[in-house]
């Protein structure tokens, strides 16, 4: 052990111009497989893919990844402390189906409805957060049942009908354009993710949060609140639900008692295929950004080419896994040094 | 008696990379004989084991096993010739039975294949009276003292038909009269025949126990040395590979007397209430079992382990700990006795591992953000001050090797600029050149008026460095004095008589 490591060290030191770009590589994979996967449709597809000729589609793309972009950023932050939030759906339903609702019957500005979301979304995640760090319960379990319970309460809430919302007082933010060119939800994203960002690199939070993933009793013994770094990570993944419920329910101008529950697996898909350890302690936001944007490359590049939707959710699968072994790679190529 | 060669490695080269671990090693071993490795963490001491037990294959060179080429043959190949590799954790599962432990994957098997757990148990008793080791075979191993789990894992290597056991620290955390108690086991087994292979950081006990020393240097393998004909200092210059000062407390320090921190009558688990002081600018020497109250003050102290009754004071005021962070606040900080479970986040890089307990201290910026451009001067500075061995302070802290991952620690908690540093064993599995880098800096540090606490178990270095003893027993102090004529014996001889002597 001591002596794999002392050669780690020592490789580092006398490097090779080619070990630092191979590291470079597997450490950014996702983008790299993003600018392979461009490759590939561009060939397959010139006609749709190529920039020259259809620049749209460049532009769908975060459009389509927008919400569930930033479903998984929150997500990843409760994925980076070793634990995993699976209500993210349900919160996102829970939240904007209440906001809706009290705008319809309450008639409420809209810029009020969409603050009640994120508010019901944060206080769900709270709780969440404080079972989890406060009673110690399992967050796997504990947040499945937070899911099966919030996803009840919208199918007694929609009844299992549609509720529309086509005032464009609430709509405005999911179907309009600044500037006439760039939609508003491509916007959040890139807002949320810079924040993210933030945080997690430079905030006394985020540095906790690869602490406590990396190594919790470390980071107790070293004086950081675990607890509170906990309670903060659900918190903030429902804040980011809340935030994608607003987005999908004014996209979509309505609720339904499946809202959103597409992107159940996915959003945990995004998460690892853009480099988020299951194990905690390692992520990063640009690769999670990449790894929503790959995910979604994909399906709407598949179909395009005409594939049936089995198989892009089979397609899906496979890049899942090509994501966790090129993990394991990267973990091998560090041990190896 | 003539010596039989058991195993013969020729010539062994192993390079990782840039790094030669090994380079053109020849290495004897003679029947029933200890063999000591003695080496500074790196130096290839665990290679040439992995080599010779076939975790990994040298690139070049053989290894030669009772007269037999083995060098093609794979780990599970050479553990059927008996060749064992016995490490610290491996291989003991704590929640089974003893009996479940040494016959794992050898268990005796009715006619129905199932599992025979009364011939189990009774084989088990044999193997256990055969190697005596008086213990009930239906306990778990996780309720033995920590002696009699190593002596399980041992007995289960020679249970398996080892009769080439390669001890990897197997006396790591044990107090040195547990670690007597294992060497005899040891020696015992030697007697019958069987041969041992001791990787240790003590050299008192190696010289003691060795038949024949090695010592491992950068990769090169050092003349064998007889057991006896050495001294101490002569064999701790060959490992480091030049003159290491053994590191003493000025005899002429004045003695401290005014009182940092006071405790008043607490009590925590394990600890009946008790009252102490540690005064400014000393280092006092804790000294006690697992579970005497020692180790259990520190971590209450810390806010680890609950306070259950009385007051703790700083400077006369009293203060309330409940978690780490609250103890960090009032200056003191603490150095956790394992550095892989509580010391250092691995896969974090070195500068933010440092970085790590002054988070919403001296890191705190506008905004909420952390000042990363002083988080960065301080790591570079921690690691030039306490020469940790890296490339860059970027690098992973589990890329460093054990002792400088205990700089790390240290250079963590230093950055808090403690007053009060507890130490809990901090120089467990580390080489003699790292630990006496980390005494000195410890008795620097006090000279500037930081007071310490250093609980250790290894009385050689309590003495050498410790102003004052505290001795512990069941909860207890039972000894509280200047370290002025005292022994090792002595201190034994106070832990044990369980009465409290008065200070002074």
């Amino acid at each position: 052990m001591s002596q794999a490591s002392a050669t780690n060290v020592k490789i580092e030191a006398h490097g090779l111009g080619g070990d630092r770009i191979a590291r470079a590589l597997i450490d950014n994979s996702v983008w790299v497989l993003l600018a392979l996967g461009v490759i590939i449709f561009m060939y397959l597809s010139p006609r749709f893919f190529n920039p020259f000729n259809n620049i749209q589609v460049y532009f769908n793309i975060p459009m389509q990844a927008s919400v569930m972009g930033v479903l998984t950023i929150g997500l990843a932050g409760t994925i980076l402390l070793g634990d995993i939030d699976l209500s993210c759906v349900g919160m996102m339903a829970v939240s904007a189906a209440s906001g809706v609702l009290i705008f319809k019957n309450f008639h409420i500005p809209g810029v009020l409805a969409y603050v009640i979301i994120v508010a019901v979304g944060t206080f769900l995640g709270f709780i969440n957060g404080l079972l989890i760090a406060k009673l110690k319960t399992v967050a796997l379990i504990e947040t499945l049942a937070m899911n099966t319970a919030l996803t009840g309460v919208v199918l007694a809430i929609t009844r299992g009908r549609t509720i529309t919302v086509s005032e464009p007082e609430y709509t405005w933010l999911g179907q309009s354009k600044a500037f006439g060119t760039i939609p508003y939800l491509v916007f959040i994203l890139f807002f949320v993710y810079i924040i993210m960002h933030i945080v997690w690199r430079k905030t006394a939070l985020g540095r906790s949060l690869y602490a406590v993933g990396g190594n919790a009793r470390c980071a107790r013994v070293s004086g950081i609140n675990v607890d509170r770094t906990r309670i903060a990570a659900f918190t903030i993944s429902g804040m980011c639900a809340g935030i994608a419920g607003i987005m999908l329910s004014s996209k979509m101008s309505s609720i339904n008692s499946v809202f959103g529950q597409t992107y159940g697996m996915d959003i945990i898909a995004a998460a690892v295929i853009g480099g988020t350890s299951l194990q905690g302690g390692i992520g990063k936001v640009s690769g999670i950004l990449g790894g929503v944007l790959l995910l979604n490359f994909i399906q709407v590049g598949l179909q395009v080419l005409g594939l049936d939707s089995y198989f892009v959710q089979m397609a899906t699968g496979l890049i899942i896994m090509l994501a966790v072994v090129i993990d394991s790679l990267r973990i091998r190529f560090q041990a190896r040094g | 008696m003539e010596r039989e060669t058991i195993l013969e490695v020729r010539n062994a080269t192993k390079t990782f990379g840039a790094t030669k671990a090994l380079v053109d090693v020849n290495f004897r071993v003679e029947r029933g004989t200890i063999h000591s490795l003695v080496g500074r963490n790196g130096a290839g001491k665990s290679t040439l084991v992995n080599v010779i037990a076939g975790v990994i294959k040298a690139d070049r060179g053989i290894v030669i096993f009772d007269g037999m080429d083995v060098s093609g043959m794979s780990l599970k190949e050479r553990q059927s010739l008996g060749i064992r590799l016995v490490t610290q954790h491996a291989s003991i599962v704590p929640d089974l039975d003893v009996a479940e432990n040494i016959s794992m994957g050898l268990w005796a098997r009715n006619r129905l294949g199932m599992i025979d757990w009364k011939r189990m148990h009774e084989r088990a008793r044999e193997v256990m009276d055969e190697f005596g080791l008086d213990v009930d075979t239906r306990r778990s191993v996780r309720h033995l003292t920590p002696v009699d789990q190593r002596k399980v894992n041992i007995i289960r290597a020679l249970f398996g038909g080892g009769k080439f056991i390669i001890l990897d620290e197997p006396t790591t955390s044990l107090s040195s009269e547990d670690r007597d108690n294992l060497f005899e086991f040891v020696h015992r087994q030697a007697e019958k025949g069987i041969t041992f292979i001791l990787i240790s950081h003590y050299l008192e006990e190696i010289l003691r126990v060795s038949d024949e020393i090695t010592t491992v240097r950068d990769g090169f393998v050092f003349s064998n040395l007889k057991g006896d004909a050495n001294t101490h200092d002569k064999l701790a210059r060959i490992i480091a590979g030049e003159d290491v000062e053994l590191v003493s407390r000025d005899p002429d320090k004045p003695r401290a007397t005014e009182p940092l921190l006071e405790c008043r009558e607490v009590s925590a688990t394990f600890l009946k209430p008790t009252s102490t002081k540690v005064y400014k600018g000393e280092i006092v020497g804790y000294v006690g079992f697992p579970g005497s109250g020692a180790r259990e003050i520190c971590t209450m102290l810390y806010g680890l382990n609950k306070i259950q009754g009385g007051d703790v004071l700083v400077e006369g005021n009293p203060v309330n700990i409940r978690r780490a962070g609250d103890a960090l606040k009032y200056g003191i900080c603490y150095v956790p006795n394992d550095r892989h479970a509580d010391g250092i986040v691995g896969i974090m890089p070195i500068d933010e591992n440092i970085g790590l307990s002054i988070l919403r201290g001296k890191l705190k910026s506008f905004f909420g953000l952390l000042n990363l451009d002083k988080e960065r001067s301080i790591a570079a500075s921690s690691v030039e001050m306490l020469k940790i061995k890296t490339s860059s302070t970027r690098a992973l802290a589990n890329s460093l090797s054990g002792g400088n991952q205990q700089k790390v620690v240290l250079a963590k908690v230093l950055a808090c600029n403690p007053r009060l540093l507890i130490l809990d064993e901090p120089t467990i599995g580390i080489d003699i050149k790292s630990r006496e880098e980390i005494i000195g800096l410890i008795k620097d540090l006090t000279r500037d008026g930081m007071s310490v606490i250093y609980l250790t178990n290894d009385y050689d270095e309590l003495l050498r460095i410790a102003d004052r003893v505290v001795i512990f027993n069941d909860g207890s102090i039972v000894g509280e004095m200047e370290n002025k004529n005292l022994t090792p014996e002595t201190i034994i001889a106070i832990r044990d008589k369980n009465e409290r002597v008065a200070a002074e």
